[in-house]
């Protein structure tokens, strides 16, 4: 087992992890509050890559106005969905809501190739610059600008969810809904900066995962399942859980590919949810569920 | 209740589809051979939708350019092509419904375009079963074996031709230890296959194979990999999207490694999405010709004039499609069915004829009784046995953006 | 025209064999299977390879179907630990480790390259050009039957029990009945409905792919009876109609409105299906036949 390959293979899975923990943390924030899981995240992720695209076509190639504006549009068109679709599903099953989401995820999705074509795009980024290389380990330039990026809104968000009353009552709702309900938190107030906040880091997940890869219709709805079960393995509606779930996903899914096929790697990550959960059905930090 | 109805519906059924065959078989034609002057019906069907979406669709342009150009002639034969298109998705399932629709709805006669070896797989049986000529792209040799009839084309050379090519080039070229990495796909898991059985059959140890997933954010582990293994060349066997991805890794490592990829993938798209400093160097291998004919010129100029941009290999070769097939219904006449059609396809393009570039060359030509010979925009079409191309391949590189030719390789069976 | 109605039926009727399983999941038994095109997959490919090994088709489709109960089972003693939202995860999971297994056994499956030459249904015995119209009516029984089945084992103590496992697990814990079990049975039953589906494909098209068994064919089936409505069978063979009839009917919308592309088209038809996810979900949950007993979503 050597061991360069394996701390490379750590660092790709740690800058992925941490990029995903945003869009993860924005499924599993709704997911406690909302009580599903909003299969439109994805497509928001879409959204905002192809917002960015938009800007730097249209308004100028700067890319910090491409990230802003990607993470601002997808934050009010979740609003928007929300005062439209999800509101007026509050007092009915998961089921429903989910199936809305995809609802939601298709017209998302379709919109968008409606005007662009199913080909790519690509981001500007400038020069592409070389990678930092100590001994075989290596570090991309532009991985760290995502990965600051990242533990930046991170750190935001947890400052918005420990530090300001809001976040404390969304935090509440999230961890126990019951509870929340009886004494009448879950407001309006809450719900518009669950969206709003869920919308932002979906369509800053998109960008950032945009400067990684290619922008292409297809990129949110295929990470969906991952997320999900990152969500799971972190515990549906807490937050902390919600970035080491993404980080241990991220992780563990690099280091398989340097032993199984990388078609097995999605697999072995899912038989890693099924054990944890046989034995631990609230996940990792999740509060002991009831029966259903 | 559901008992009783399978019983009126196969009654009614039996008795009109015995109505339909009994008028059939007392027309004096049978109902796809055509007056003289009456349209030729052609289906597109092609991938526009699904992971084929960025081929499929500038296919079905250069398939609307031939038609266009044929009809402006006067039509094949004195009949206009008259063209119905239809989306496969990527998917064999949809696509033998797409199929359908055109054959049985349309009423179309021939079915050209089809990219991907899945849906060329799963079409052929539907229209070998109602006698149609069927044109593709597909890369895999089950073409060659399932072509029972012969009425089916390949236009693009198959998996194991390319291989091979690949293969040769790396060798011809002094490569030592090649690498390879593939899309998961039938087409490219099978190219990435024959080079490595080219390459070890003549002694010599392939360094690394790996296989990755479609869309993926990043390939970075799968990439180190394999230049752990540190090869001199990694042979690619990749779309836009993941090449995209898998060169920019790789230039952000800064190892020293060369590129060998198919021509539709390492062309000036490429150049966009990545820039000339990462993309300096790959040789790109194609069908020959796609500079050197006038037919290619004249119809890259017009699929510029229209979509702005390059047209790729598999544009050229619908393009072809389209007016090989016109021309097979020149040679053939204009009561023809589709059987004589067919059996024309390699006569107006067989090495030997008068060698013509544009359909109103040859349609000239023949009407003067001459033999042709069609060289295509894609490569000089001379189609084998069983239906199938082996074209020599040009070898370029890119260099300060641009693709220049080099060398061109043969292709072997 | 007629060989054209002839096909869409009979994707249509293998489509409504696997809802009739999901539908006995989900509307019957409550539970959120999101992973049933892995039941189809492991049908359509044990058929195929059985066949192709010489045994005899309907031989082939009985092994296919009792094969894919079979599969069921270790996911249902999962299904019985986790709650509805994990369910989901959890069985979506399991097909996509199906498909990415299709993938990757080459030795067994040929991998990426597919399998062609399956053995068509009825060859040798009824004329080539016979053989859709008698697989559509072949179809049309096995559905008929199905029906018949489903609604006595609806109507059976068995059926009520799983109802109420749908409605109230812990009364039936109460009662001194293991909801567990129940859980497993409708599952495998389920699973069975949609392996018999998966090895009507095989052997219709002759040729199957991995990339034929994706997620989105299970959602295709979930809206289909949830438009339909998910606990009444009527619904659900009505559900499936619309669901195809909508996605191959598309295509002729474009041949009137001009102007839009084939690329526009693609877009535009799965648009209309997002939206209306959205207005039945929001105007009429349980469907068009659906009652409002039962599940209320």
């Amino acid at each position: 087992m050597e061991l360069i390959p394996i701390l490379n293979a750590v660092i790709n899975g740690t800058v992925l992890g941490t990029l995903l923990s945003l869009p993860i943390l924005a499924i599993t924030m709704v997911f406690g509050i909302s009580r599903f899981p909003n299969a439109a995240t994805g497509d928001y992720m879409t959204l905002g890559a192809y917002t960015a695209v938009a800007t730097q076509a249209w308004i100028g190639s700067s890319l910090v106005l491409a990230v802003v504006s990607a993470s601002v549009v997808t934050a009010l068109i979740a609003v928007f969905f929300y005062l439209w679709v999800f509101r007026a599903l509050a007092k009915r099953s998961n089921v429903a809501r989910l199936i809305a989401s995809l609802g939601v995820a298709f017209v998302v999705r379709t919109t968008i190739t409606f005007f662009a074509g199913q080909d790519q795009y690509n981001l500007e980024m400038g020069r592409i610059m070389r990678a930092w290389n100590w001994h075989g380990i290596r570090i991309l330039p532009m991985d760290v600008y995502i990965l600051l990026t990242a533990i930046g809104a991170l750190g935001i968000a947890f400052v918005i969810l420990h530090a300001t009353p809001l976040g404390r009552r969304m935090r509440a709702v999230a961890d126990n809904p019951d509870l929340a309900a009886a004494s009448g938190i879950r407001s309006r107030r809450v719900m518009l900066y669950l969206w709003l906040l869920s919308g932002f880091f979906c369509g800053l997940g998109g960008v950032l995962l945009a400067i990684k890869a290619v922008v292409v219709p297809e990129l949110g709805f295929e990470l969906l399942m991952p997320m999900f079960a990152a969500v799971i393995l972190g515990g549906i509606g807490n937050p902390i859980g919600a970035v080491v779930g993404s980080l241990i996903f991220g992780i563990s899914q690099e280091i398989a590919t340097l032993y199984v096929g990388p078609s097995y790697k999605i697999v072995i990550a899912f038989l890693v949810l099924l054990v944890l959960l046989l034995f631990r059905p609230q996940g990792l930090f999740g509060r002991p569920i009831m029966a259903r | 209740m559901k008992t009783q109805q399978p019983k009126n519906t196969s009654r009614r059924d039996f008795l009109s589809v015995g109505l339909v065959l009994a008028g059939a078989s007392l027309a004096p034609w049978s109902l796809r051979a055509a007056p003289a002057g009456q349209p030729f019906r052609l289906g597109a069907l092609n991938s526009i939708t699904g992971v084929g979406g960025p081929y499929g669709v500038p296919m079905l342009e250069a398939i609307r350019l031939a038609v266009d150009e044929v009809n402006a002639a006067g039509g094949a034969a004195g009949r206009q092509l008259q063209l119905f298109a239809e989306d496969d998705q990527t998917k064999p399932d949809a696509a033998v419904l797409a199929a359908k629709k055109l054959i049985e709805v349309n009423q179309v006669q021939a079915v050209v375009g089809i990219w991907p070896s899945s849906v060329g797989l799963a079409v052929m049986p539907i229209t070998n079963n109602a006698g149609l000529i069927m044109m593709n792209t597909c890369g895999a040799p089950e073409m060659l074996t399932e072509n029972r009839k012969g009425l089916a084309w390949m236009f693009q050379a198959s998996n194991a031709v390319f291989g091979r090519a690949f293969a040769e080039v790396a060798r011809q070229r002094g490569f030592k230890r090649p690498a390879v990495m593939a899309f998961n796909n039938s087409t490219f898991v099978g190219l990435a296959n024959y080079f490595k059985e080219t390459w070890e059959k003549d002694g010599g140890k392939v360094s690394s194979m790996v296989i990755y997933e479609p869309n993926q954010t990043t390939y970075r582990t799968e990439l180190n990999r394999v230049l752990a293994t540190n090869p001199d060349v990694i042979a690619m066997g990749s779309y836009r999207p993941d090449a995209t991805i898998l060169l920019r890794e790789w230039y952000q490592t800064g190892q020293d490694c060369k590129f060998i990829m198919p021509g539709w993938t390492a062309n000036e798209a490429l150049v966009k999405a990545l820039g000339k400093e990462v993309t300096e160097g790959i040789i790109s291998i194609s069908n020959v010709a796609a500079s050197g004919n006038p037919a290619y010129k004249s119809f890259s100029e017009r699929f510029r004039a229209k979509v702005k941009h390059e047209p790729d290999v598999f544009a050229a070769q619908s393009y072809d499609m389209v007016i090989a097939l016109a021309l097979a219904i020149e040679a053939a006449g204009p009561t023809a069915d589709i059987a004589a059609i067919n059996g024309q396809v390699k006569a107006v393009t067989r090495h030997g004829g008068e060698k013509i570039s544009s359909f109103a060359q040859g349609r000239d030509l023949i009407r003067a009784g001459k033999a042709v010979d069609y060289d295509g925009a894609s490569s000089n079409l001379e189609f084998g046995a069983h239906g199938e191309t082996v074209p020599d391949f040009g070898v370029s590189e890119i260099e300060n953006g641009k693709l220049v030719l080099k060398e061109t390789v043969p292709g072997t069976r | 025209m007629e060989s054209y109605l002839i096909a869409i039926s009979i994707g249509i009727l293998i489509y409504m064999l696997m809802a009739l399983g999901l539908s006995l999941h989900y509307g019957f038994t409550g539970l959120v299977n999101f992973g049933h095109v892995g039941f189809f997959a492991i049908g359509s490919y044990t058929s195929a390879l059985l066949a192709l090994q010489g045994v005899p088709i309907p031989l082939a489709m009985v092994g296919a179907t009792l094969l894919t109960a079979l599969a069921a089972w270790p996911l249902g003693i999962v299904a019985l630990r986790l709650g509805s939202d994990y369910l989901a995860i959890v069985t979506l999971g399991f097909s996509e480790s199906v498909r990415m297994m299709l993938q990757s056994e080459e030795w067994l499956t040929r991998g990426m390259h597919g399998l062609p030459g399956i053995p068509r249904m009825y060859e040798g015995w009824i004329p080539a050009a016979q053989i859709d119209l008698a697989i559509m009516l072949t179809l049309l029984a096995v559905n008929g039957a199905v029906f018949w089945l489903v609604t006595r084992v609806v109507k059976s103590p068995f059926g009520r029990v799983i109802e109420a496992v749908r409605d109230n697990e812990v009364a039936v814990r109460a009662l001194g009945k293991d909801p567990a079990r129940f859980k497993t049975r409708s599952l495998m039953l389920g699973a069975g409905l949609a392996g018999l589906a998966g090895a009507f494909q095989a052997h219709y098209l002759t040729f199957l792919s991995p990339e034929q068994f994706v997620p989105l064919i299970t959602f295709y089936i979930w809206i289909a009876i949830f438009v339909g409505g998910a606990n009444r069978l009527l619904g659900v063979a009505l559900g499936t109609v619309i669901m195809v009839g909508f996605l191959e009917g598309s295509r002729f919308v474009r041949d009137f409105v001009g102007g839009i592309s084939e690329v526009q088209m693609a877009s535009v038809r799965i648009w209309v299906i997002g939206m209306a996810l959205i207005l039945i979900v929001l105007y009429r949950p349980q469907g068009i036949l659906g009652t409002k007993a039962g599940k209320s979503t």
